[in-house]
């Protein structure tokens, strides 16, 4: 036997089938908000999408007051009266005692969705003299803007990205381990991946959360963490089967191996759990959506790395050599 | 030993140039924290130029640059992206409509014809201007004076004919930057779109007459251009984000030492100081590369500490898994750093692979974001490993500190391994022997 020092925690072989029907807890919700996002979004996205996608415009106001729902309403109806179809309009509470520091008086940023406002339009100031008639010292802080063409490449050149990772993991991974092993840790991010995009569609419904550029940059982020996770557990099983196949089943060396690397996994994935929680609480605004994709993508990337890649790398194996027993 | 003490003192050489350079170098702040515009302009292809070339580019760029020059900003940044785009950066600006304002300006050319009434005499806009100019050059005129010779496009061509065509006898003038430059009576129809601006009575020195050709040129773009992407934010949003990153950096940087001490101990301690070394040395590098720091950039920098310390985690956990196994404290040591390597070293590389492709494919946020994490990878392969192991050996090869609780173990788990004694052979690899 493998010397672990201590009882098994967590037994990947014998309880398969409940790691199975977890996963599936796991991602069932995000998977039905995501249908039900693309039958009911106009566009049959699956998540809500931000401007970097669709082109549109993003004005931020600094305000002195804290804003109340209602007086946003009332702004909402103004806007609307003074031609800005559809104003999506958002509000983004400021700490405290950030202020100090920075000797800005601004406790609230609303922020204003439009369509793509082009140089010549007079859209921005028509909203700004409507805040100032609203609010007092509203102070533009913040516009972006991204134009119709420039959305549909953004959407584009993510998803080259995206496929490009996956491929270049699955060779590098094929390379330094077994094909079938890349295959388990990329189904493992597939897993991750799903299950963050699942949670994002769920807070677009629930919180109108949208997706942008960031959003792809922290989930191909959460591709390398999770592959790199998983990579330490496959590593382990690598070592393992050099020196014990022959002691041992393939099953056992599994649990083994996950139960040696699981004080790793968790460790690691909590000290980056911390920066990336320091991050939410205390970092810039205008990342926190950023933030909340990678914490969620590595919860669930060390979870997929302990019980979901090596389950079906043993289940795999299972099934190999029962047909080779039949055979025989 | 000799190597160890030597590779020490190199780390401290490093260590010290690294905080010179931190102090000595400035640091490029991106657009999202110090405020300033980012904006993506698109040539438009038009009737009479259905191809955006090279060319047209260039002087597009020319014209842009001019403009933005105009503005009196100091570091503005022009520069192509892909075929028909231009990157336009404008850092430091206060009112975040004037960073556009460039765009809808064009060169202060105005074509005015003389108005009588009760009020006497004045200079009314005819609509001509200089954005019906497509190019403006330096020439003589029949009696060697220098002249401003002007090239109408097909509309501003249409507009000058109709326009001389109804001041056939009277006077027209020229205004350049408000000021009038000749008020020449027009005696003909003017066809072919071409006209001359001369300096009136005194003349121009050839001087005045070529810088305003070339503010003419700038100020005619050669193709129309549309902003296509537009980041701007204030300097009070810019200031507001670098103090609660600071802020951010500072805790989650606190905390994961505080994790590192309660769950390793002396090696936590180790690591820690390791920690602070990889900080300094990706600054510095940040600071000479230069690599712009960015909202996203500065995650990845947050990130990338929670990522450094993985590696000093496989390591000791594989070290306390050996010592558990009976192994001596020696031995347990260089495993724990031999048989973490591999995967170490695999799982940075698929960390290298997707910032690779990110910084490749991605938008100029998103690089900031894939340079900073990988260069925080590869810095963290150099602290975690080299700069560790040297430290762990030099504390722990002087074989005075043994106790299990130094490694956050209970004597019972450590087994064997207190008592065990070293082979010469495992002396000579842990380098305290010469």
């Amino acid at each position: 036997m493998i010397n672990t020092g201590k009882k098994h925690l967590v037994h990947i072989v014998k309880y398969r089938w409940w790691w199975m029907a977890l996963t599936c807890i796991l991602l069932i919700p995000g998977i039905i908000a995501m249908i039900y996002s693309s039958v009911t979004y106009a566009n049959h996205a699956p998540m809500k999408v931000g401007i970097d996608y669709t082109g549109g415009t993003i004005l931020q106001y600094g305000l002195e007051q804290k804003l109340t729902n209602s007086e946003v309403e009332k702004t909402r109806a103004n806007l609307e009266s003074a031609g800005i179809e559809n104003p999506y309009i958002q509000i983004l509470n400021v700490n405290n005692d950030q202020q100090k520091k920075t000797k800005s008086n601004i406790n609230s940023i609303i922020s204003i969705r439009t369509k793509f406002i082009d140089e010549n339009s007079d859209t921005t100031s028509v909203i700004t003299k409507q805040l100032q008639r609203d609010y007092t010292n509203p102070e533009l802080i913040s516009v972006s803007s991204v134009g119709p063409t420039m959305g549909k490449e953004l959407f584009k050149n993510s998803l080259i990205a995206v496929t490009l990772a996956f491929l270049g993991i699955v060779a590098y991974l094929s390379f330094r381990f077994r094909f079938d092993y890349a295959l388990a840790a990329i189904l493992g991010v597939l897993h991750d991946v799903l299950f963050v995009c699942g949670v994002f569609s769920i807070l677009g419904l629930l919180y109108n959360v949208q997706i942008d550029g960031l959003f792809i940059t922290a989930i191909l982020t959460v591709i390398g963490f999770s592959v790199h996770d998983t990579i330490v557990v496959f590593d382990r099983i690598r070592e393992n089967l050099r020196y014990y196949s022959k002691k041992m089943s393939f099953g056992e060396i599994v649990d083994a191996s996950v139960n040696q690397t699981l004080t790793r996994s968790i460790n690691t994935s909590l000290t980056t759990l911390i920066t990336l929680l320091a991050l939410y609480f205390w970092g810039g605004v205008t990342t926190k959506d950023f933030v909340l994709c990678m914490i969620l993508g590595i919860a669930i990337g060390t979870y997929s790395s302990i019980f979901f890649c090596s389950m079906l790398v043993d289940f795999w194996n299972d099934k190999q050599s029962k047909t080779k027993q039949v055979s025989a | 030993m000799k190597n160890k003490i030597m590779m020490f003192w190199a780390i401290v050489a490093i260590v010290i140039v690294s905080t010179v350079l931190i102090f000595v170098k400035p640091t490029k702040l991106g657009l999202d924290l110090v405020g300033g515009s980012r904006l993506v302009l698109e040539a438009q292809t038009t009737p009479s130029i259905p191809k955006i070339t090279p060319e047209v580019m260039g002087n597009l760029q020319f014209a842009i640059e001019n403009r933005v020059n105009k503005l009196g900003v100091a570091e503005t940044i022009v520069q192509q992206v892909g075929e028909k785009r231009l990157l336009i950066e404008i850092p430091n600006v206060t009112d975040l409509n004037e960073a556009k304002s460039f765009l809808g300006e064009t060169a202060d050319l105005e074509f005015k014809r003389e108005i009588q009434d009760e009020n006497g005499i004045r200079w009314e806009s005819t609509g001509l201007s200089g954005k019906d100019l497509s190019r403006a050059s330096l020439s003589t005129d029949q009696i060697g004076q220098w002249v401003v010779s002007l090239e109408f496009n097909a509309e501003g061509a249409k507009k000058f004919a109709d326009l001389t065509k109804e001041l056939v006898g009277q006077k027209m003038a020229i205004f350049f930057d408000g000021e009038l430059q000749s008020d020449p009576v027009i005696r003909e129809v003017i066809y072919g779109g071409k006209a001359q601006i001369s300096g009136g009575e005194s003349g121009f020195e050839q001087a005045e007459a070529q810088r305003m050709v070339n503010l003419l040129n700038a100020g005619a773009l050669p193709v129309p251009a549309v902003i296509v992407e537009e980041n701007t934010v204030g300097p009070t949003l810019g200031a507001d984000s670098i103090a609660k990153s600071q802020k951010a950096g500072i805790i989650g940087l606190s905390a994961v030492m505080i994790f590192m001490i309660v769950f390793y101990h002396v090696p936590g301690l180790i690591a820690d100081v390791a920690l602070i070394i990889y900080s300094l040395i990706l600054f510095a590098l940040f600071k000479t590369i230069p690599v712009t720091l960015t909202l996203a950039g500065i995650a990845g920098f947050i990130l990338s500490i929670g990522m450094a310390v993985d590696a000093n985690i496989l390591i000791f956990e594989r070290t306390k898994e050996e010592l558990r196994a009976g192994r001596n404290l020696f031995t347990a040591i260089n495993s724990g750093f031999d048989r973490a390597f591999t995967s170490i070293f695999d799982s940075n590389m698929t960390t290298i692979i997707t910032c690779t492709i990110l910084y490749l494919l991605g938008t100029s946020v998103v690089k900031g974001f894939a340079l900073t994490l990988a260069l925080g990878v590869i810095v963290s392969m150099f602290s975690a490993i080299t700069v560790t192991k040297n430290f762990m050996h030099l504390i722990f090869g002087t074989g005075e500190l043994k106790h299990p609780a130094l490694f956050g173990l209970r004597k019972d788990e450590i087994g064997q391994s207190y008592e065990a004694t070293e082979t010469k052979r495992e002396k000579a690899r842990f380098g305290i022997l010469d």
